[in-house]
């Protein structure tokens, strides 16, 4: 596991988080405890839940300073002190009850740690934002077995500007040393060395099967028939290409054979006045690996939709401000919102009742107490499937990223979460350079893959937060939040530089294109009009001071 | 002798955990980390530690009960022992020194020097 490569404070700071994302489930398990016992009727009914609450506290107060929440250890000690003198004097009236319900809001502010909670990712459309600097992306490591010292250095190098770490190897003799060094993302290797077609197969082979070669294997070879196809399937290959390859091609099945089939988890709003409950709802999904937010207050729900972006939500019906069928017609008004599955979660058995609900807006009824499994389910169903739908209707299908009218909308969000969170915005508006003549001279075919390479690297070099939109033919937007305009400076410097050393092959011809950009940032700008118009005016001087440059808006 | 081997008895996960990265990661010791004084008593002839590390508050079976158990098998009959506790009240003391325990680490611990304070007390039992 990638874990094993942390440090220990990297370990801790992790422990750390997860402690503090659990914490307030803990509270309020024992908040619901102390709930019992204020409604609790007689001595016995009392006594239970001070030794329900004792056994949770206590944990609280050995353990909350171990992972940096010192406060929770002496509130929940105290807490702990007073529960031990009414076990102790056998003493169980209202009194403990009333003592430790007041003492619940210390406890949950000093569950809340400011180191912790700036270290936990904000939410956003595309899932959390990821950690780290602004270039800083995972480093995969492909190792390049190639007898063609020329073909070599080449692929190297052209891996290099898609963001791999790529290691050369000349001969299968040095194979099993380069994994040693460190573990590889995946293999590209030929067949052919010393003339022999056989024993790098078998040496690979033999390598896959005795687990010391646990990687995807790309095998790269001049030789086209069925013997050595059927050897390298044997061999534990997951693909197998003809020279010679290029680079954009050798890129995308490394993309897809190296996809682990991890997706960004779905995003559920749990809706409920009762916060135990919704709580509830929350352990269950997030169990199954979900993101949910519970909403406790349905007034609330406009923004809750504009700043979490769920892809469900989960509305109990019966609420005292403001019903569940109410809610599920306010979220319907809202046009990015109008096609998310709505599902209410409720003790209604009428079916009338059910009906006349679903009617005003919900998609499906699931009756209270549900079991976490059939939760689970309904839920995972209906997210994906809205999932796909709005790929299609948000993405461009050619690159994957967002299309034009979804890049604005977006852009838009960013602005308002900006200005409420007082951070920065750098937007990017990029451009082909000389994009015509590659279509003119090769064809629409070349073309398109000049685009998919310019896409898929925008997407290796910014991070998974970032917003990348395709705004129509050659032309593309990139929008990061949270980064000054020197930081998207230094990144789209990169970018252009490796797209400008990506070499296209063609039957007729080698090329390389390059790219302008121009760069705005807010709230130097601060509408979305002024700021694409900013960044649109810096791509037009990047365009008329020679192109293949990046220029900043002022 | 060294310090290799910890039978460490905790039910709580959090804490396993964090105690498991001081120990290990930290301490560079193996580690055997049980979540009940069952699994503990089945599990303690085998890994043959050379310390044991119990919480004192358990469900079922409580860390002095787990002790005075392990201290029937032949071969833990002497090996340091330490509890983790969240309360120590001198009579507590008393009592855990008479079952044998070395020394008490209160709860909660710093996991940067909770394998130094193992490691000193471990050495103190042992003469060292």
């Amino acid at each position: 596991m990638a874990n094993n490569n942390l440090t220990v404070e990297e370990k801790m700071a992790a422990l750390r988080s997860a402690y503090a994302q659990q914490l307030e489930g803990k509270i309020a398990e024992i908040s619901d405890h102390v709930a019992a016992m204020l409604g609790a009727s007689d001595e016995k009914a009392i006594a239970e839940t001070v030794l329900a609450v004792r056994a949770l506290i206590h944990k609280l107060a050995g353990s909350g300073a171990t992972f940096g929440f010192k406060d929770v250890s002496m509130v929940a000690r105290e807490m702990e002190d007073a529960c031990n003198k009414s076990i102790e004097e056998n003493k169980y009236n209202s009194e403990i009850g009333v003592y430790l319900n007041s003492r619940l809001d210390d406890l949950r502010k000093s569950s809340v740690h400011p180191d912790i909670r700036m270290e936990k990712p904000r939410s956003h459309e595309n899932g959390d934002i990821e950690q780290g600097s602004i270039e800083d992306r995972t480093i995969r490591k492909v190792i390049v077995l190639e007898g063609d010292k020329k073909i070599q250095s080449q692929i190297v190098n052209e891996l290099e500007h898609f963001g791999f770490l790529a290691v050369g190897v000349s001969h299968p003799n040095d194979l099993a040393e380069a994994i040693n060094k460190s573990k590889p993302f995946a293999l590209i290797s030929d067949i052919v060395f010393d003339g022999d077609s056989e024993s790098a197969l078998k040496l690979i082979s033999d390598m896959h099967g005795a687990g010391n070669l646990d990687c995807p294997i790309i095998i790269h070879s001049e030789i086209d028939d069925m013997h050595h196809r059927l050897g390298a399937v044997r061999a534990g290959a997951k693909n197998y290409l003809i020279k010679p390859v290029d680079m954009a091609d050798m890129v995308n099945v490394l993309d897809l054979v190296t996809s682990d089939g991890d997706s960004d988890p779905f995003r559920v709003l749990v809706i409920d006045d009762d916060e135990s409950l919704s709580h509830h709802t929350e352990l269950v999904l997030q169990g199954a690996g979900m993101t949910t937010r519970a909403l406790n207050d349905p007034m609330e729900v406009i923004d809750a939709l504009n700043d979490f972006a769920p892809e469900l939500i989960l509305l109990d019906l019966y609420m005292p401000d403001c019903e569940g069928h109410e809610v599920a017609a306010i979220i319907r008004q809202q046009e990015a919102f109008d096609a998310i599955p709505i599902v209410f979660l409720s003790g209604e058995l009428d079916v009338e009742k059910q009906l006349s609900a679903m009617e005003l807006g919900g998609d499906d009824f699931l009756t209270k107490p549900i079991k976490p499994k059939h939760l689970i389910t309904a839920v995972r169903i209906r997210a994906s499937r809205f999932r796909e739908l709005r790929s299609l209707m948000v993405k461009d299908s050619m690159t994957g990223l967002y299309n034009h009218t979804t890049t604005k909308q977006m852009i838009e969000n960013e602005i308002e979460r900006a200005k409420r969170l007082n951070h920065s915005i750098a937007m990017a508006a990029l451009d082909i350079d000389h994009f015509k003549n590659v279509n003119d001279t090769y064809g629409h075919a070349v073309g398109d893959k000049v685009i998919k390479s310019l896409a898929r690297l925008m997407r290796q070099r910014l991070r998974g937060a970032d917003i990348i939109g395709r705004m129509g033919g050659e032309e593309f937007a990139a929008i990061l939040s949270g980064a000054t305009i020197e930081e998207a400076e230094n990144v789209f410097n990169q970018i252009r530089q490796a797209f400008s050393e990506i070499v296209f092959h063609t039957d007729t011809k080698d090329f390389s294109v390059t790219l302008s950009c121009g760069i705005a940032e807010f709230p130097a700008f601060d509408s979305i009009s002024s700021l694409s118009d900013a960044a649109d005016k810096a791509l037009y001087e990047a365009k008329h001071g020679g192109r293949n440059r990046v220029i900043l808006a002022r | 002798m060294e310090l290799a081997k910890i039978l460490y008895v905790e039910d709580d996960p959090d804490i396993q955990t964090v105690a498991r990265m001081a120990l290990e990661m930290v301490g560079g010791y193996t580690l055997e980390v049980c979540s009940s004084g069952d699994e503990a008593i089945a599990k303690g002839p085998d890994f043959n530690p050379d310390l044991i590390l119990l919480d004192v508050m358990m469900p079922g079976m409580d860390g002095p009960t787990t002790l005075a158990s392990l201290r029937e098998i032949p071969q833990l009959e002497k090996t340091t022992a330490i509890f983790m506790t969240a309360k120590v009240m001198p009579s507590d003391l008393q009592r855990y020194k008479e079952l044998g325990a070395a020394d008490v680490i209160p709860k909660p611990f710093d996991p940067m020097t909770l394998a130094q304070q193992v490691r000193e007390i471990w050495s103190a039992d042992n003469g060292q």
